[in-house]
Order: structure tokens, then C-alpha cells, then sequence
């Protein structure tokens, strides 16, 4: 942009004319605080220095604009400088941290948290009074932007420790199985083993955060298969997926506990034989996986604090099955929103289903 | 024409035998006992049949046939290019598709450029694509239930709406690669055993020499090799190249004809209403703008005008077949790139298989029922041919099987749009996002039938060229930009589209127009890809070198990941099992060694 030689007319005309941009117009200028803090999210090094430097010139009425971040290096809209004058500044201040120079050029400090960020340096006669609101904006959005990303952070290291756990409970039953297989069954007892290993490996797996549905399903089928050594006939399992949801992807161990749960609280109390059902279809662009037992069932207002996460309200065994189903609902909305929890239909004595639903795409989650 | 039964139970059969799959395929859990291990992923094979399934429409179906009927040897053209598509499917576009995780062409303009601003706009054009590719498939079975039936010609497109979204909403969908499968080899059968056996039929006559009609390579026009009556029911023009006489009743040339005619050899117009008697051995007026005469039907049309059309036609169907919403779905279930560009092959190979029936019938429809070239309506030689080259019962059978393979095309292709624009509209155009894909359904059913209804049905295959050149304008240049090129950006990518959207729409309106007040337009509006096609790509390019500051930041890593081979691991769990003997390895690396 070119500045007429006549600078004093032409910001008169900008004053007068009271275009949308001009400052006397309340929208315009919240808009622009607003676009400042956006553009700034990413901190002084990130991709919308220059157009939050744009916007701070606008909103100062100044010939330019520098944002520089440690570095010393101001990225500019509008004119800059003449000669090195900025450069000297800009070091003045990044070694002093207090403010240098005076109109036509300024430099001030940008201290986020207490530590210096950067700079702001200010080209051309603006008011002092608005140089300082303007720096104390950006510091405001440069700060928002660092608590936005540590809260991103938090999420990620929930979810991170959140992922399901083996019960020992379970490991502790499969073990024993197995030993008392390895002599009248050998091959069976063998086959176990592999399902175990092959479980043990699933679950203990830390390469990625997400998975596919393929290989979720395999890790019920092994889970399934190794219950259905410790519980013999009374145990009853139907799995069935349509190959058009196999490649969806989603988050580890989602539906282990929900398995882990219709056989742990449905079927084991129960009396006399039960069947599980796990079933995955599409529905339209979403991925619909259910999980159904034909056991005990449960009162639905437990159902209801259970996925509340109160599971020790109730002061009963097996608190860990009922965080789990708790940690899935969690984890479901932090990875897909709100719109994507679990949903558990359930009364006493009549079983009980749980369906998660899933979007076939979301961006950024990839096994 | 009157009720035929044979016929009526074929489309009958057809419905039923989609709604039972459906259904048992998604319902067959429940009478199994034990413990049923269904997370085999689909044979490339099967998804192939599936892809094709989907993809052979009525345009394939009734339309290749009509359209080689009437234009000869440039009509091959569609069958080529419709085939073809998936050439350059295969090449450029399946495996790194596949690999980028997307499931529609929304997810895809998102996962590569990272902008919800380019979802939007791309989710207006798939639901505009499918519903401009959905309204010929509707039209087209309103044309077979009014051939077979004798009903009004909505009452087909409604049916075919109504038991397509009943079926969605029942649930009856979700098994949809079993469904789709079985509808590809219904339609082979349905296409290739009533060609075999007129084939036969035609060489036991004795072939071409023995009958009254004109042989195919004679520079004559083809004759009627029966008495026919011919209603006219939409005013038609047309070109005659031998003098015939004939009985006409109702207006001819703008006055009242009764009785005995006589046509010289010029051009005639016909009005709505006319009724006209040809006597056996006479030869055949055209509709104009068809080769009029045998010789020049099997050779191919001279002049740049039509040379033009035909290429911007092949440029069409070759990138347009990659943006049709519901070809693309259907890659998401190969588990990898690979998997996805061995279907794609597949999908070549039973494409081409299919392709040769419709050829052979138009050119035996030229020999037995060229009365269809009077009316235009050469959509309807498949079904029409049967019971002419075969009367009796085996005629009768014949067409039921045909209509019955037509309503199968119809079926299948709308459904899988249907569920597609559904999916689209669920996701990104309705609010809530969970509960109102019933709602979705509902409407990507009842707009393209009321459009279906209000706008005057012309040749299906043209139609369906118009939506993939909307496909070739717009999502075209994207995809292969967006997974070939580094530099394309969002602003690049919206600015592309919305142009070679908005040309290609312009192009179809133009057309429109021109057609209800007296084809004033240039030929090259009803097939405009040949100069939109080019426009958009370089549309693309050059606002994407203008705008490289919007440049996704991690552009680096998405295209690492759909060209990245698949053994490096970047879709699946590739965690080979590490102890055990070989033959354990090989069985755990499978994830399934329990057999």
C-alpha cells in the first residue's frame, strides 16, 4: 500500500467519510478485535501475524504496523521505517522489556503471562493512549490463544489416560482356564493362549490413538472367545459386522468395555445361559455399533448416573467396568462432540443395550 | 399398450427379492446360534459387482440400447465412456482416495484443504448431482411401468421412489454391498440371456437377408418389417429419405390429414394427438438430427459440430464418472488403496462385459422395431424388441425379463443416491445431525420426483451425460488436483468449482430453454464439458498460485498418507505378530486364526 506524500488530507478523509472500518463505528471495530484474536491463535509465529497486524493498523489509523516475536524479526503491514531505526528498537525493547521510541515510530513490549512474547512496533501518529489499548488487545488474544491450546493438551492427555485397562479380574480367570485346558485340551488350551496374547497385545497397544472398527471388533472376538472358555454353555455370542463400516475409524478400546460389561453385569449374575449380541451397520453417513445382553438388566436411573459417571454411589463391586462405560462416554464426546455419546436402553430383568454411534469420517481421527 | 402379466411379476419379483435381502442379510443374526464370525472384509470381487451394480442405471440399461437404435455407431461412445470413467478412476484417483480415510467428496474437500466453507459448497453440488442424475432413473421407470402396465407415467416414478426410500427406511439398506452385488448380476442375466436367445432367434430366420428389413450396411433407411401404428404424443419432426405412403389421422405439416398420405422426401412435422399407420416393407421416416439411412448410421458423423460433441461427451463420462456421489461411497468399504484399485479393475472388467448387450440390441432393434425411430422414443427398444423379434409366450417372457432387469437399474442406482444425498444431507445440511437421516431420505426422494414428474422426459442417456459433465466441471478437477497436485488451495478449489458449476448449469438451462421454444441452441449447450471441463481446471490452478497463503499448514503429511504405500501402515494396524512359528505368523497377521 502506497501513502500519499500528503499523509494529514487523506486521514482526515478516512475521518470524516466514516467508512466501515472507521473508528467511530462500534461494530467494525469489535469485528476486527474479534478477527485480531482469531488470526493471533497461534501465537506470533503462527500463519495470521500478518493479517492481525492488518487489522491492528486499521484499528490504530497508523501508516504500519510490526509484530515481531522473539526472533526480532517484525513481520509489517503497511509502510515500514525508513534505515534500521525498527531493528534498533525492537532490540532495545526485547533487552529492556520496558517501552522505546516515540511517535512517528514506538515499540512496545508484549508480555503474556508475565514473560515477554514480542513486540509491537507502531509506525506513524497514533494516539498513545490507543497504542496502549491496542498492545494490551493482542496480549489478551496472544494469551487466550496459549490457554486454548494447553486446554487442547488436557483433552488429549485425558483421553489419553482414560484408555480402558485390562481387568485383572479377567486376566486372573483366562490364566486359570487356560492351566486347567493345557492337559485334557491341549490344542484348545493353545488356541486360547493365542486369543490371550493376541488380547494382551490389543490392549496394551500405544501407537496411535485410534483404531478401526476391523480391528476393534477382532479384539471383542479374542475377549469373547476367552470368556466363553471361563464360562463354558452359559455364554452365548453373536458378532456381526457389515463390511461397510469395517474401515471406520474410532478411538481404542471403545467397544472391549461395552462387551466387557454385558458379559461382566448382564450375563454372570444371571441364571442359566445368555446371549450376547454385537452388531455394527451403517446408517447413512454414520456408523451405528450396538452391544445387547439378555441378562439382569438395571434400574434405567443407575444406567443414567453410571454413564453420569456416579458409579460409586451405588457402593457395589466392579467399580472399574463401571468407569469404563463412563471413560467410553467420555472419550466418544471429546472425540466426536456432543451429538456422539453412548445410549443405553435397559430395565430390570429385561437385558441391555448399548449403542454407540460414530461418524464414518471425522477429521483428524485416522487409525 | 395392454397389461402384461408376465412382465408385472417380474417387477414384482425384483422389488420383493431387494426388499428380502435386505432384510435377511441384515437380520440374519438372529437365527444363528453360536458364534458367527462376520468380519471377513468384502472380496474386491463382490465390491466390484457391488460398484457396478450401483452404477448401471437406466441409462446404461435402456438407454445405450436407444441411443445406438437411433444415432449408430457415435452412440458407442457412452458405453466407452461410461466404462472408461472408471480407467481414470483407477488410475488417478481410488487408492489414494481410499487411503485419505474420506467417505464422501464433503469429507474428501475437507480432509486434503481443511476448510468448512469448501464442505458447504461442495455438499450443494452432490446434492444437486444426484438429484439431476436421479431424475432420468425416476423418468425411466416411469417409461417401463407405462410400457408394461398402461398406467399413467408418473405412477412408475413414484413407485420407484416410494419402495427406494420405504426401503432406506426400513433398514433394508444397511447390508447395502450384498444388495448391490446381487442387483449386478440380476442385470446381466436380465440383459444377456434374452440377447442370446434373440440372437439364436435372428440366425435361425436366417438373418438379415431373409427378412423384409434393411441390412445394416445399405445405404437405405430402415424398414418396417411389420404394419405398425404409431401414436404421437409429444410433437415430433421428421426427416424422410424415400417417399412413402401411409394412413394418418390427425395434423401433418400444420394441417388436418385423414386417411391415405403421401410423404416426399423432406422433412414433415407431426403434432401431438396424430395417429400414423406404415405399411410393412415401407421405409422408416427419423426423428431429426438421426442418421436417416443404415449406411450413414454405421459410420461416424462427419463434421466438426459433431466431432466436438462427441469429445466433449468422452471428457465427460472419463473424469465425471470420479464426482458421482455414490461411486465414491462405495470405495470406503476396501479395507486399502490396493484392494480399492483391484475392485476398480474388477469393476472394468464386468462393466465391459455388461456393455456388450445394450449394443447388440440396438442393432437388432434397427432390423425389428424401427417404428421407435418415429416417436423418438428409442429409450424403449429393450423392452419393445423382444416381443417383436419373438411373439408368443417366449416374447413375453423375454420382455418381462428385460423390464424386470430395468427395474432392477432403476432400483439400485436410486437407491444408492438416494442414500448418498441422504448421508449428505443428513450430515451437513440438516440441523441435529443424528436423528434426521430419515428426513434426508425423505427428501432426496420426493424433490427429484417432482422434478422427475414436471420436466419433459427426454433421452436418458443425455441426461445423465449433463450430470457428469456437472461432475467432471466441478469435483473433477478437486480430486485430482487435491490428491496429484501440492499447491491447491481451499479458495482455488471453491473458486473452481463454483465456476465450472455455475457453466455447466448455465449450459443446462440454455439448453432447456431452447428446447420448450425451438432448439435454437448451439448442440454443444446439451454436452458443454469439452470447454467447462478445461475452464475449471485451470480456474483452479491459477487462483490456487493467487491464493498460496491459504495453503492447508499440513498439507505435507495428508499426501504422505495417500501415497504412501499400504504396507508402510498407514491405515491399518500392521503389528505383525513376532513369536510363534511361521505358519502362526501367517495366521495372526490375518487377525483371524481361529478358523
Amino acid at each position: 500500500m502506497s501513502v500519499p506524500a500528503d499523509r494529514e488530507p487523506a486521514v482526515e478523509l478516512a475521518r470524516s467519510w466514516r467508512g466501515p472500518w472507521s473508528r467511530a463505528d462500534p461494530a467494525a471495530a469489535l469485528a476486527m478485535a474479534r478477527h485480531i484474536a482469531a488470526d493471533l491463535r497461534d501465537g506470533l509465529a503462527g500463519t495470521g501475524v500478518r493479517a492481525a497486524a492488518r487489522s491492528v493498523r486499521r484499528l490504530l489509523d497508523a501508516d504500519g504496523v510490526g509484530l515481531a516475536d522473539l526472533s526480532g524479526i517484525p513481520v509489517w503491514a503497511g509502510t515500514q521505517p525508513a534505515g534500521d531505526a525498527a531493528e534498533i528498537l525492537v532490540r532495545q525493547v526485547l533487552h529492556a522489556e520496558t517501552r522505546a521510541g516515540r511517535p512517528p515510530l514506538m515499540a512496545l513490549p508484549l508480555h503474556v503471562q508475565d514473560e515477554l512474547a514480542g513486540v509491537l512496533l507502531v509506525h506513524g501518529n497514533a494516539r498513545r493512549a490507543l497504542v496502549k489499548e491496542a498492545a494490551a488487545l493482542i496480549v489478551e488474544s496472544l494469551q487466550r490463544g496459549r490457554l486454548e491450546a494447553s486446554a487442547e493438551q488436557a483433552a488429549q492427555a485425558e483421553l489419553r489416560a482414560l484408555r480402558a485397562e485390562i481387568s485383572p479380574h479377567f486376566v486372573y480367570n483366562a490364566l486359570t482356564v487356560i492351566a486347567s485346558l493345557v492337559r485334557s485340551e491341549p490344542d484348545r488350551a493353545r488356541d486360547l493362549m493365542l486369543d490371550f496374547a493376541d488380547y494382551i497385545r490389543y490392549s496394551l497397544a500405544r501407537h496411535g490413538e485410534y483404531t478401526t472398527v476391523a480391528d476393534e471388533f477382532h479384539a471383542i472376538e479374542t475377549y469373547l472367545a476367552l470368556q466363553r472358555a471361563v464360562l463354558g454353555e452359559r455364554l452365548r455370542v453373536q458378532v456381526r459386522v457389515a463390511p461397510e463400516v469395517l474401515a471406520v475409524a474410532l478411538p481404542y478400546l471403545v467397544l472391549q468395555p461395552l462387551v466387557e460389561n454385558a458379559v461382566r453385569h448382564g450375563i454372570e449374575p444371571h441364571v442359566g445361559p445368555g446371549l450376547v449380541q454385537v452388531r455394527g451397520e451403517a446408517e447413512g453417513n454414520d456408523c451405528v455399533i450396538s452391544v445387547e445382553d439378555d441378562g439382569v438388566g438395571m434400574d434405567p436411573a443407575l444406567a443414567e448416573g453410571i454413564l453420569a459417571g456416579r458409579a460409586a454411589s451405588d457402593g457395589v463391586q466392579d467399580g472399574p467396568t463401571k468407569v469404563g462405560l463412563a471413560n467410553v462416554d467420555r472419550r466418544l464426546r471429546t472425540v466426536y462432540g456432543p451429538w456422539y455419546g453412548l445410549v443405553a436402553e435397559t430395565a430390570v430383568g429385561a437385558g441391555t443395550r448399548v449403542v454407540v454411534r460414530i461418524p464414518r469420517f471425522q477429521p483428524g481421527v485416522m487409525p | 399398450m395392454e397389461l402384461n402379466l408376465w412382465a408385472l411379476a417380474g417387477l414384482a419379483t425384483v422389488a420383493f427379492a431387494t426388499f428380502y435381502i435386505g432384510y435377511r442379510s441384515s437380520r440374519l443374526a438372529s437365527t444363528t446360534p453360536d458364534f458367527l464370525v462376520a468380519r471377513r472384509a468384502v472380496r474386491s470381487s463382490r465390491n466390484a459387482a457391488a460398484v457396478s451394480g450401483e452404477y448401471l442405471s437406466a441409462a446404461s440399461f435402456l438407454g445405450v440400447a436407444g441411443l445406438v437404435l437411433k444415432d449408430g455407431v457415435d452412440a458407442l461412445w457412452y458405453p466407452i465412456g461410461f466404462t472408461a470413467g472408471y480407467l481414470a478412476l483407477m488410475v488417478f484417483v481410488a487408492a489414494p482416495l481410499r487411503r485419505s480415510g474420506a467417505y464422501t467428496l464433503p469429507d474428501f474437500c475437507e480432509a486434503r484443504l481443511g476448510s468448512r466453507g469448501l464442505r458447504g459448497l461442495s455438499t450443494v453440488f452432490v446434492v444437486f448431482i444426484g438429484m439431476l442424475y436421479l431424475v432420468p432413473q425416476l423418468q425411466g421407470a416411469g417409461l417401463t411401468v407405462t410400457r408394461v402396465t398402461a398406467m399413467p407415467n408418473w405412477v412408475g416414478s413414484a413407485l420407484v421412489a416410494v419402495i427406494v426410500v420405504v426401503n432406506v427406511f426400513g433398514g433394508g439398506m444397511r447390508a447395502i454391498t450384498v444388495v448391490q452385488a446381487f442387483q449386478y448380476w440380476l442385470k446381466l442375466f436380465a440383459i444377456a440371456a434374452p440377447t442370446f436367445i434373440m440372437c439364436a432367434l435372428f440366425i435361425k430366420n436366417g438373418g438379415v437377408g431373409t427378412s423384409q428389413s434393411t441390412g445394416l450396411t445399405e445405404d437405405l433407411p430402415p424398414t418396417f418389417t411389420s404394419n405398425a401404428t404409431i401414436n404421437v404424443t409429444t410433437p415430433v419432426e421428421l426427416q424422410v429419405k424415400e417417399a412413402v405412403w401411409l394412413l394418418a389421422e390427425g395434423v401433418v405439416d400444420g394441417a388436418p390429414a385423414h386417411g391415405s398420405t403421401f410423404w416426399a422426401a423432406k422433412t414433415h412435422t407431426v403434432d401431438a394427438g396424430t395417429e400414423l399407420q406404415f405399411f410393412t416393407g415401407s421405409s422408416v421416416p427419423v426423428v431429426v438430427g438421426a442418421p436417416a439411412d443404415n449406411a450413414s448410421w454405421l459410420r461416424p458423423v462427419p463434421g466438426t459440430s459433431d466431432m466436438f460433441l462427441t469429445y466433449s461427451l468422452i471428457l465427460a463420462t472419463f473424469l465425471g464418472t470420479m464426482g458421482l456421489p455414490h461411486v465414491l461411497v462405495r470405495f470406503y468399504t476396501n479395507p486399502d488403496g490396493r484392494a480399492a484399485r483391484r475392485t476398480t479393475l474388477h469393476v472394468l472388467l464386468l462393466l465391459s462385459l455388461f456393455y456388450l448387450f445394450p449394443m447388440l440390441i440396438g442393432a437388432l432393434s434397427r432390423l425389428y422395431v424401427p417404428e421407435l425411430l418415429v416417436t423418438g422414443r428409442s429409450d424403449l427398444a429393450v423392452l419393445a424388441l423382444p416381443s417383436k423379434i419373438a411373439p408368443g409366450v417366449l416374447g413375453e417372457v423375454l420382455g418381462a425379463i428385460t423390464a424386470a432387469g430395468a427395474f432392477a437399474a432403476f432400483l439400485s442406482t436410486s437407491s444408492g443416491l438416494v442414500v448418498s444425498v441422504a448421508g449428505v444431507l443428513s450430515t451437513d445440511v440438516l440441523p441435529g445431525r443424528v436423528r434426521d437421516f430419515k428426513l434426508g431420505t425423505a427428501i432426496a426422494g420426493v424433490v427429484p420426483l417432482g422434478l422427475a414428474i414436471l420436466l419433459r422426459p427426454t433421452d436418458i442417456s443425455l441426461t445423465v451425460g449433463m450430470s457428469f459433465a456437472l461432475a467432471a466441471s466441478t469435483f473433477a478437477p478437486v480430486l485430482l488436483l487435491g490428491i496429484w497436485w501440492r499447491n491447491l488451495t481451499w479458495v482455488g478449489a471453491a473458486a473452481g468449482i463454483v465456476v465450472g458449476g455455475a457453466l455447466v448449469l448455465g449450459a443446462l438451462v440454455v439448453g432447456t430453454v431452447s428446447d420448450y421454444t425451438g432448439h435454437w441452441a448451439w448442440p454443444l449447450f446439451s454436452q458443454p464439458a469439452i470447454v467447462t471441463v478445461p475452464v475449471a481446471f485451470l480456474i483452479v490452478i491459477l487462483v490456487s498460485k493467487a491464493t498460496q497463503g491459504t495453503k492447508p499448514p499440513d498439507v505435507n503429511r495428508i499426501r504422505l498418507r495417500m501415497h504412501a504405500p499400504d504396507r508402510l501402515g498407514f491405515i491399518r494396524d500392521r503389528d505383525i505378530a513376532r513369536f510363534g512359528s511361521p505358519e502362526d505368523r501367517a495366521r495372526l497377521a490375518n487377525g483371524r486364526h481361529r478358523q
